[in-house]
C-alpha cells in the first residue's frame, strides 16, 4: 500500500501528524534524523483495525486518542522531586513527572563512570555511536507496529542506560513515572544496554492517580551483550482511567541471560507486546508476566519468543487472574527459525477466572521450522480448585481468606522471579487488595 | 490378532510398497457438464439429479451468496489462485446405475473399487460394514440396504435422499453448516454432487458400521461431497469415510460439507482415513481438500466424536468441529495429520461449549517430514452459559527432517469461572534415545522410525474401527518409507 492511498485519518493517530513533531531545533541532529525516519515509517503504516488478527480482541478504537493531547517534551528539573520509598535500594533513581525528569546519582555511580544513565538528548551528544547502533537497533526483529513507530517519532521522554563491559551493577536503576495532568499522552522511550560480561538491574514503576485520564505509549529496547546478565522488572500501577500501549524488544547475545518481568495491575485498558530474541548460542531468556484484571479492566498481552540461533533457551510464564467484568487476553508465539536446532523453548499461560462475567482468552502458539529441538506450551483456564478450598476451610480458614491465600499461592511463582523483595511485597499487597476479603 | 501383528503381516505384502497405489485412472464413459460455474450449470446439476424445486432454489441461493464472498487466506497454506470457472462441476460414469444395491454396476467400476479394496457385492463385503460408494459426482452403490431398512435406518446417497426422504433432508440440511457459513461451504451448497445421508431413528443402535468411499476419477473435475448424518434420541451410529484419487499433474478441488446432528442421548462416531493424491515430490498435482465438517450435539447427553487420519491431499483446510449445545454433551476430536513431500495441512478443530456440564477432548498428532508444512489450528470457546464445562487439549508435533514446518495455533476463550480448560502442546524431533533403544534390538532405522511414529499416533489410532486402524497404520508406514534417512 502506498501513502497516496491512505487518507489522513488512516495515516495519523489523532494529534500526531507532521505539525506535532517536536520542532525544537536544539535537539541533536542524530535524534532529529531518527525521528524523521520513524515518522516516514509511521506515515506508511496503516492504522490497525479490529480486523487485524493481533487487534481482534482489543479494538484499537477503544483508545480515545481524540480526547487527548500530546504531552510536551520533558526537560531536566534541578530540584529533586519527592523521594519514593524504594529510592535507597537503588544506585540511581530517575524520577519522571509532568514537570520534567530528574536523575539522582546518590551512590556516585554516574560520577565514577561505572554506569551511564542519561536522557537521549544528552546521550546523543556524549554517546552518538551507541545511540546509532541501539536506538531502533537489532532487537527490533520485526517490522515495528504503527504505535511503536509513533513512539519512535514522537517520544517526549527518552532515557539511555548503559553498563560498560565487566561492570557489575548490583542495585541498579529505578525509574519512577508519576503522571498527574489529565488529558495527556505521555510517550516514554527507553534503551538499555548491558555490555559484555556486565550485570544490570532495572526497575520501573508507573503510577497515576485513580481518576486521571491519561494515555501512555511506550517502547523499550533491552540488549544483553555477550555474557551479560540483564534483569528488568516493571510494575504498572496506573490509575483506573489510564490507557497504555507498549512494546518491548529484548535481545540476548552469546551466553547472556535476560530476566524480564512485567507486573500489570493498573490501568483501564492495556495492550502490551514483548518480543525476545535469543540470538546466539547459549543465550537464555526468562519472560514472566503477572496480570490481574478486575472491575472493567481490559488487559491484552502478546509475546514472541524468537529463537534465531541454535542452542538457545527461553522460558515464558504468564499468570493472570480476572475478576468482576475484567477481560484478559494472552497471545504468545514461539518461533524457531530454520536451522535453529537444539532449542529448548517453553511457554506457559495460566488463568484464574474468579467469578462469572469475567473472561480470559488464551492463544498460545508455536511456529517451528527446525527439527532437532524441544518446544512446548501449556495453557489453563479455570477457577480455584474446590478441593484446595475445602482443604483450607477444613483447617478452619474462612472462605474469603482461603480464596485469597490460594490466589496468592497461584501468583507466587511469578512474583518470586523478581529480585527485589520490596517489589515482591508491593505486588503481593496489590493482589491481596484486588482479590478483596469480602468475596 | 492385535493391530501391531496385523501391521507386520501386511508389511510383508510387497505389493503395498508403492509410491501411491491408488493413483490409477479408470476408463469409463462419463456424462459430464461443461466446465465453469453459473446459474445454468447449477440448474443443470439439479435437473440431472431430478431434484425438487426447493432444492434447486436452495442451491441458487447459496450460489448467489457465494458470489459475494471472498476466498479465505488466513490459513498457513500457500497455493496458486484457483480458477473456479475452470472446474467441471458434474461428472458421472454413464453406466453408474445410480443408487443401486451393488448389482448391475459397470464391471469397470466394480473393478476399480475392488482394486481399492471396496467390495460392492454383498457376498464379498467386509463383514459388518455397509458401504456407499461415490465415484466423482454420483453415488454408484449402496450395500446392505434391506437389512438396515428393517430397523428404520435410512442409509443412501444424498441425491436419492433428496428424492425419497425430502422432508427429512429439508429439515436438517444446512442446519449445522448454513450455506453462507464460509466460502467453500457456500460453493459446496451450490454445486454439491453427492455424499451419504444417514438417518438413525429414535432408540436404534445401528448394527453395522456405515461407510462411504469417495473416489475422484475424471480429470479437471471437482468433487463436492455433502454428507448429513442424523441420530435421533438415543440412537448410535459409527460412520467411516475413505477417499482416494488418481495421480494427475493438475490440482483438483474437493470441497466437502459434512453435518452431524445428535439429538438427546444420541451418539455419532465419525472416522475418516483421507488419502487423496498428495502430488509428487516437487509439489506438482494433488488434491485441494477444503472441507467444512461440523457436528451439533443438540440434545442433552449426546456425543459426537471425530477421528481422522489425514495422510493425503496437497493442501488440507479442515476443522471438524462440535457445537456442544445440549447439557452434558460430549465432543471429541482425535487426529493424526501426516505431511511429507510439499504437502501443506492446516487442520484442527473447534469446540464450542454452550450447554452446562459439556466436555470436550482434543488429541492431535502432527507429523511433518521432508518439506511439508503441518499446522494445528484449534479453538475452544466456553460461553457464559456453559457452566462447569471441561476441556482437555493435547497437540503434539513430530518433525522428521530439517526442512519441514510444524505450527500450533490454539485459541482458548473462556467466559465462565466454573469451566476448566487445559491445553498442552509439544513439538520435538523423533527422540534419539527411543531410536537408539529400538535399533539396539537389531531393528533397522526405517522400521524403528515407523514403530516410534506409530506409537506416537497410538492414542488416535485406537479410536478408529479396527480395519481402518490397520489401514491407517499401513498408510503411514508407506508414506514414511522415503522420508527417513
Amino acid at each position: 500500500m502506498t501513502t497516496a492511498q491512505l487518507s489522513v485519518e488512516d495515516m495519523f493517530v489523532p494529534g500526531f501528524d507532521e505539525s506535532s513533531l517536536p520542532s525544537d531545533g536544539s535537539e541533536p541532529a542524530l535524534l532529529r534524523e531518527k525521528r524523521a525516519a520513524a515518522f516516514a515509517k509511521y506515515s506508511e503504516l496503516p492504522m490497525p483495525t479490529v480486523r487485524d488478527e493481533e487487534w481482534r480482541r482489543t479494538d484499537p478504537e477503544m483508545f480515545p486518542f481524540d480526547e487527548f493531547t500530546p504531552a510536551p517534551a520533558l526537560a531536566p528539573i534541578s530540584v529533586a522531586p519527592e523521594s519514593g520509598p524504594w529510592d535507597n535500594e537503588f544506585d540511581v533513581v530517575v524520577t519522571v513527572t509532568d514537570e520534567g525528569f530528574h536523575i539522582n546519582d546518590a551512590a556516585n555511580m554516574l560520577a565514577e563512570k561505572k554506569l551511564v544513565v542519561q536522557s537521549l538528548a544528552d546521550a546523543a551528544v556524549n554517546y552518538p555511536e551507541m545511540l546509532k547502533r541501539y536506538m531502533q537497533g537489532e532487537a527490533r526483529v520485526k517490522q515495528p507496529r504503527k504505535f511503536t513507530t509513533l513512539v519512535d517519532a514522537f517520544w517526549n521522554f527518552g532515557l539511555f542506560i548503559y553498563v560498560p563491559a565487566k561492570t557489575i551493577i548490583t542495585r541498579g536503576v529505578l525509574i519512577r513515572y508519576t503522571h498527574k495532568t489529565p488529558g495527556r499522552v505521555v510517550i516514554p522511550y527507553l534503551v538499555a544496554v548491558a555490555d559484555e560480561l556486565s550485570e544490570l538491574t532495572i526497575a520501573e514503576q508507573y503510577e497515576s492517580p485513580d481518576l486521571v485520564e491519561l494515555l501512555a505509549l511506550s517502547a523499550r529496547e533491552f540488549y544483553a551483550k555477550q555474557g551479560a546478565i540483564l534483569r528488568a522488572a516493571s510494575l504498572q500501577e496506573w490509575g483506573g482511567k489510564t490507557y497504555h500501549i507498549g512494546e518491548d524488544w529484548v535481545r540476548a547475545e552469546r551466553d547472556a541471560r535476560v530476566d524480564w518481568v512485567s507486573f500489570l495491575l493498573g490501568g483501564q485498558l492495556s495492550k502490551m507486546m514483548v518480543s525476545c530474541d535469543v540470538a546466539a548460542p547459549n543465550s537464555n531468556a526468562y519472560l514472566s508476566g503477572l496480570f490481574f484484571a478486575d472491575k472493567e479492566q481490559h488487559i491484552d498481552q502478546c509475546s514472541l519468543q524468537l529463537h534465531s540461533s541454535a542452542n538457545t533457551y527461553s522460558n515464558l510464564l504468564y499468570k493472570g487472574a480476572v475478576k468482576d467484568k475484567g477481560h484478559s487476553i494472552y497471545q504468545g508465539v514461539i518461533d524457531a527459525v530454520p536451522h535453529a536446532v537444539k532449542v529448548d523453548a517453553y511457554q506457559m499461560n495460566n488463568n484464574l477466572i474468579l467469578n462469572e462475567g469475567a473472561r480470559a482468552d488464551s492463544l498460545p502458539g508455536l511456529e517451528i521450522d527446525a527439527d532437532d529441538l524441544k518446544c512446548s506450551h501449556g495453557a489453563t483456564c479455570g477457577n480455584l480448585d474446590p478441593n484446595h478450598l475445602f482443604y483450607l476451610r477444613s483447617r478452619g480458614l474462612p472462605e474469603a481468606e482461603a480464596r485469597q491465600l490460594l490466589v496468592m499461592a497461584f501468583f507466587e511463582e511469578v512474583i518470586a522471579r523478581v529480585p527485589h523483595e520490596f517489589m515482591r511485597e508491593r505486588v503481593r499487597e496489590n493482589v491481596r487488595h484486588k482479590v478483596g476479603v469480602a468475596v | 490378532m492385535s493391530n501391531t501383528e496385523t501391521m507386520y503381516k501386511l508389511e510383508t505384502d510387497s505389493k503395498l510398497v508403492q509410491e501411491y497405489k491408488y493413483g490409477f485412472v479408470t476408463e469409463v464413459e462419463t456424462d459430464e457438464l461443461p466446465k465453469g460455474l453459473n446459474e445454468d450449470i447449477i440448474r443443470a446439476i439439479s435437473a440431472k439429479k431430478g431434484e425438487p424445486d426447493w432444492m434447486t432454489e436452495w442451491r441458487l441461493k447459496a450460489f448467489r451468496r457465494w458470489q459475494t464472498m471472498r476466498e479465505p487466506h488466513w490459513a498457513k497454506v500457500d497455493y496458486p489462485p484457483v480458477d473456479y470457472q475452470d472446474i467441471r462441476y458434474y461428472s458421472a460414469p454413464k453406466s453408474a446405475g445410480t443408487g443401486g444395491d451393488g448389482h448391475g454396476v459397470d464391471p469397470e467400476l466394480a473393478k476399480t473399487f475392488e482394486k481399492l479394496g471396496i467390495p460392492l457385492n454383498e457376498r464379498d463385503r467386509l463383514s459388518g460394514v455397509a458401504v456407499d460408494v461415490v465415484f466423482d459426482s454420483v453415488s454408484v452403490a449402496t450395500t446392505h440396504r434391506e437389512k438396515l431398512a428393517k430397523q428404520g435406518i435410512v442409509f443412501c446417497s444424498m441425491s436419492e435422499a433428496i428424492r425419497t426422504h425430502g422432508d427429512l433432508v429439508r429439515k436438517y440440511l444446512g442446519s449445522v453448516v448454513p450455506p453462507g457459513d464460509n466460502f467453500y461451504a457456500a460453493l459446496n451448497s451450490a454445486v454439491f454432487s453427492d455424499g451419504s445421508f444417514c438417518f438413525i431413528p429414535k432408540g436404534v443402535r445401528c448394527p453395522v458400521d456405515l461407510s462411504t468411499y469417495f473416489r475422484i476419477n475424471a480429470a479437471d473435475s471437482g468433487q463436492f461431497e455433502r454428507t448429513l448424518i442424523v441420530a435421533e434420541e438415543g440412537a448410535y451410529v459409527s460412520y467411516i469415510e475413505g477417499c482416494t484419487a488418481p495421480q494427475r499433474d493438475n490440482n483438483q478441488l474437493h470441497a466437502a460439507v459434512v453435518e452431524l446432528i445428535a439429538l438427546d442421548d444420541a451418539q455419532i462416531k465419525y472416522s475418516t482415513v483421507q488419502n487423496w493424491y498428495a502430488g509428487d515430490a516437487n509439489g506438482v498435482g494433488g488434491i485441494y481438500n477444503f472441507v467444512t465438517k461440523r457436528g451439533h450435539c443438540r440434545g442433552p447427553r449426546s456425543r459426537i466424536s471425530w477421528t481422522q487420519a489425514e495422510v493425503g491431499a496437497a493442501i488440507t483446510w479442515k476443522y471438524p468441529s462440535v457445537i456442544l449445545e445440549g447439557a452434558d454433551s460430549v465432543g471429541e476430536f482425535y487426529s493424526v495429520a501426516f505431511t511429507n513431500k510439499k504437502m501443506q495441512a492446516d487442520t484442527g478443530t473447534k469446540m464450542i461449549h454452550i450447554g452446562p456440564n459439556t466436555k470436550s477432548t482434543i488429541i492431535s498428532k502432527g507429523i511433518s517430514a521432508e518439506e511439508s508444512v503441518n499446522s494445528y489450528r484449534g479453538m475452544v470457546q466456553v460461553l457464559p452459559t456453559a457452566l462447569n464445562a471441561r476441556n482437555h487439549t493435547c497437540c503434539d508435533s513430530m518433525l522428521i527432517g530439517d526442512k519441514c514446518f510444524a505450527n500450533t495455533y490454539p485459541v482458548i476463550e473462556v467466559e465462565t469461572s466454573t469451566a476448566i480448560t487445559e491445553h498442552e502442546a509439544t513439538t520435538a524431533k523423533i527422540s534419539e534415545e527411543q531410536l537408539f533403544y529400538v535399533r539396539s534390538r537389531g531393528i533397522d532405522e526405517e522400521s524403528a522410525t515407523s514403530m516410534i511414529v506409530n506409537g506416537f499416533c497410538k492414542d488416535v489410532f485406537k479410536e478408529l474401527p479396527l480395519e481402518f486402524s490397520v489401514e491407517a497404520i499401513k498408510l503411514l508406514e508407506l508414506k514414511l518409507e522415503h522420508s527417513v534417512g
